[in-house]
């Protein structure tokens, strides 16, 4: 008996071997390598929680607009969908910037067909260029102020599109592969500049379907599309909905794949929980920030040790682990993404009022600050916020409850968005304000606008400080990065050093889709990466 | 009784003109522009000038002086035009068009879901006063008043996500296209919004049934032996009807621009939703041409019902 039992194991065991020297020898039936082959065809649904004003990505600037119309587009440049740190060509094949940096010239593909069948050349990129460098009157280009620097822009030929610039500009070239500066063709800007508010007649690798406001958005696949076996889709669907509950619910039961904004993360977690390995979750960090101005006009708010008090009260560390569960706000940084090419080391970082790790010496100066500001038992104001729960609210309760410890009393005042805008930008009707900044990429210039005088409108605490307007000016013009990341820095120091405002934290994307949507890659910013030509979905 | 009608009529141009001075007023008091919302984006990225800002503000017409503005709308809707809405700068009219059947389906099948629990459970409720049908029927109503519509919304597309995997269609589909998608959509919202209706009305019937039973005709019914179904519906309930039908009536109205709630949690593109919307954007045109049309579906509404009144009342004459 012992000896028939010790014979099977013998022989149980060769097997085993066999099959096990087998398996590495032999090729496995190619099951992985298969599921990642791109399959064609399928419908990408996805779910958006706005209907965008209009269709013209030149004239918004809500991802509303973006996310629904990217596909359908070309632009010069573009960010590499996997790899968004990386510029790469799109409708311009090479470019390059004269050594004095004053020009930049573009090659322009000229094999690209508008969905209208008519070539894409390079007089349609100037066209393009001129409407949102120099809209025409009763147009409005949102990113005009990005291309200030911008003197002429010239067609020389069908294939080169040349920018002559004013002075050196450090962001130019990133700008150019903005996702918001889609190329239109020249002969509807000329008829109508504010054509493509409602139509659309791009070059992208989806042509347009269908549009119900309030509803639905359908693209279909562009056959042409100059990039061969591109797309993969047979096309998109976007499902409108403003209720995150509904959204997600979309997500959960399959009738959306993706939500690519980004839900809570008590609802990708609950995602996660009941679908397993049926959806995927991808984390980015965000080029956006939020954090509290302080309205300079207003007093105590004008004296730096009342500034300075209330930004060392805050323990950004703890913050970070209390409010990413509930709200996605993560990461302790200054005014550029932590992590990046511009941003100051963690050990300068800690050196500015407001990010040491000590709280308890960060508290016993803010008390001490006080008190030489006229405040010993501490003082009383409103913040006023916007009335959105994610991630307003939950951000302006750890503020409060932060200050508290200082022996400050302040009252959340939450107001409608409209409402909240126009207190923040216009009539200036707040002491403290909860103020957020998103962007669709990691630049300086877009950041650092927020402090500088020359454009109230972005700049809600009215900092009006010579030294930063000169250190925005030479960051923007300076092309070598080395000596530009150290005026950025020189900039955060100074806005920290007087407490010019409180920072918050930094956003982290969560974002939960079918794991059947394959190769598509969460950029940083929601509004990058949303062309759709590499997605493919796999079989259910 | 054509009098009556036309004098009706009549009052609505003062009433509709009263209630689009007041909303026009009421959004220029409260602070905020549409200009500032489309150049600001969405968390405040958006790169905006003193100089952007103040020629958009003149694209919409928002620098001319308030009467202006208001005697031009005036005149437009004069002409049946509502201007065009300054979020998206598309005609308001067709904007509506596109919403105002998702509403109006919603709106008619809840009302009728609503009737059709209500009116017989009301009726039972008061006929077996303080019985255990009364008490369960009052838990009941009470219920539908206390818990949000909301809640109940939202707890319906859970429970179905959770348990079923299942959650309603995302798209309206008209129900002449396919009715089977249409019912699919429908049906959670048309019971969550049917149930709640459904409690208010109810609780009328109810009580009002409960007071004709007390009345000496009925009294006079019994005593000569007629059976209890002839009593309680012929006698009882067709005298009952009278505040419960406006009561329906004003419900239908208000359920035209007032289901924002169920819209925004079941996806529906409706009328509320969209009201909501533009009030947030300042979109001006639309919440005036929207208040206009509420207003006015109250007004027509409220006629029906007066008029309903002499066909369930013999005693109500018009003159």
């Amino acid at each position: 008996m012992a000896e028939a039992t010790r014979r099977t194991r013998t022989l149980l065991t060769v097997v085993a071997l066999t099959f096990l020297l087998g398996s590495l020898v032999l090729p496995l039936p190619d099951t992985a390598a298969a599921a990642e082959t791109p399959r064609r065809g399928g419908i990408l649904l996805a779910a958006i929680g706005a209907d965008p004003p209009s269709l013209d990505p030149h004239q918004e600037s809500t991802f509303a607009n973006i996310q629904l119309v990217a596909p359908l587009y070309s632009t010069l440049l573009q960010f590499d969908p996997l790899d968004s740190s990386k510029i790469i060509g799109d409708a311009g094949t090479e470019w390059k910037t004269s050594p004095d940096g004053l020009t930049v010239t573009v090659k322009v593909r000229q094999d690209i067909k508008f969905h209208d069948g008519s070539k894409l050349t390079a007089a349609d990129v100037k066209a393009s260029y001129d409407k949102l460098v120099f809209p025409p009157k009763g147009v409005k280009s949102i990113r005009k102020a990005h291309f200030a620097a911008v003197k002429a822009i010239e067609a020389p030929d069908a294939s080169t599109v040349v920018f002559k610039l004013k002075h050196p500009s450090a962001a130019f070239v990133s700008n150019l592969a903005s996702p918001w500066n889609v190329i239109f063709p020249k002969k509807y800007l000329d008829k109508d500049p504010n054509y493509f508010k409602t139509n659309v007649v791009g070059s992208g690798p989806f042509k347009f379907k269908d549009y119900t406001r309030g509803a639905t958005f359908e693209g279909e696949r562009n056959p042409d599309y100059f990039v061969k076996g591109r797309p993969y889709l047979d096309g998109y669907k976007f499902f409108i909905s403003p209720e995150t509950a509904v959204r997600s619910a979309a997500v959960r039961s399959g009738r959306a794949y993706i939500e690519f904004r980004g839900l809570p993360m008590s609802e990708v977690e609950a995602i996660k929980r009941q679908l397993g390995d049926k959806v995927t979750v991808q984390e980015a960090p965000t080029p956006g920030w939020w954090a509290v101005s302080f309205n300079h006009k207003v007093k105590p708010f004008d004296d730096v040790r009342v500034r300075k008090a209330l930004t060392l009260a805050i323990d950004r560390y703890t913050m970070g682990k209390v409010l990413f569960p509930l709200t996605g706000l993560k990461n302790v940084g200054g005014l550029v993404r932590p992590g990046t090419e511009w941003a100051m080391s963690q050990a300068e970082l800690e050196k500015l009022p407001g990010f040491g790790r000590d709280m308890d010496k960060n508290r016993a100066e803010a008390k001490k600050l006080l008190a030489e500001a006229g405040f010993p038992n501490g003082l009383k104001f409103v913040m006023a916020n916007r009335n959105v729960k994610l991630p307003y609210q939950d951000f302006a309760v750890y503020f409060i409850q932060e200050w508290r410890k200082i022996g400050v009393e302040a009252t959340n005042r939450p107001l409608e968005t409209a409402a909240w805008f126009d207190a923040g930008r216009v009539s200036r009707n707040f002491e403290t304000m909860v103020d957020p900044h998103v962007d669709f990429m990691d630049e300086p210039d877009l950041t650092l606008v927020d402090f500088i005088s020359t454009s109230p409108l972005t700049n809600w605490s009215q900092v009006s400080d010579p030294q930063l307007d000169d250190l925005y000016d030479r960051q923007s013009r300076t092309l070598d990065k080395a000596e530009r990341k150290k005026l950025v820095n020189e900039f955060e120091k100074i806005v920290f050093e007087k407490a010019y405002f409180a920072q918050g934290l930094w956003w982290v994307r969560n974002i939960v889709h079918w794991s059947k949507v394959k190769n598509w890659k969460a950029a940083p910013s929601h509004y990058s990466n949303q062309k759709l030509q590499d997605v493919w979905l796999a079989e259910d | 009784m054509r009098t009556y009608i036309l004098k009706r009529l009549l009052l609505v141009v003062p009433t509709l003109l009263g209630v689009a001075a007041i909303v026009f007023l009421i959004m220029r008091v409260i602070p905020g522009d549409v200009a500032l919302l489309i150049l600001g984006g969405d968390d405040g990225g958006g790169q905006i000038d003193q100089a952007q800002l103040d020629a958009l503000r003149k694209q919409l017409g928002l620098d001319q002086p308030l009467i202006v503005q208001f005697g031009t709308w005036l005149w437009g809707v004069l002409q049946f035009d509502f201007g065009k809405s300054l979020w998206t700068g598309q005609p308001v009219t067709e904007e509506l068009l596109i919403r105002l059947p998702v509403s109006l389906q919603l709106a008619l099948m809840a009302t009728l879901v609503s009737v059709i629990i209500a009116i017989p459970l009301g009726m039972l409720a008061a006929v077996r006063q303080d019985t255990w049908v009364d008490y369960l029927v009052r838990v009941v109503s009470i219920g539908g008043l206390a818990i949000p519509g909301f809640w109940v919304g939202i707890l319906c597309i859970l429970f179905l996500v959770i348990v079923f995997g299942w959650g309603p269609p995302l798209e309206f589909t008209p129900p002449w296209v396919d009715p089977w998608a249409n019912f699919s959509m429908m049906v959670w919202p048309v019971v969550t919004v049917g149930y709640r209706y459904s409690a208010v009305t109810t609780r009328m019937t109810r009580s009002t049934v409960l007071e004709v039973l007390r009345e000496d005709y009925i009294r006079t019914a019994w005593a000569k032996g007629l059976r209890e179904r002839v009593v309680v519906i012929r006698h009882a309930l067709k005298n009952a009807m009278l505040p419960v039908i406006t009561l329906i009536g004003t419900e239908f109205a208000f359920l035209i621009g007032g289901l924002v709630v169920t819209e925004t949690v079941f996806t529906l593109n409706g009328i509320g939703r969209f009201v909501v919307d533009a009030v947030a954007h300042r979109d001006y045109p639309v919440v005036q041409a929207l208040v206009f049309l509420i207003a006015f579906s109250f007004v027509i509404v409220n006629l029906l019902v007066d008029l309903t009144y002499a066909w369930f009342d013999p005693r109500i004459r018009y003159r």
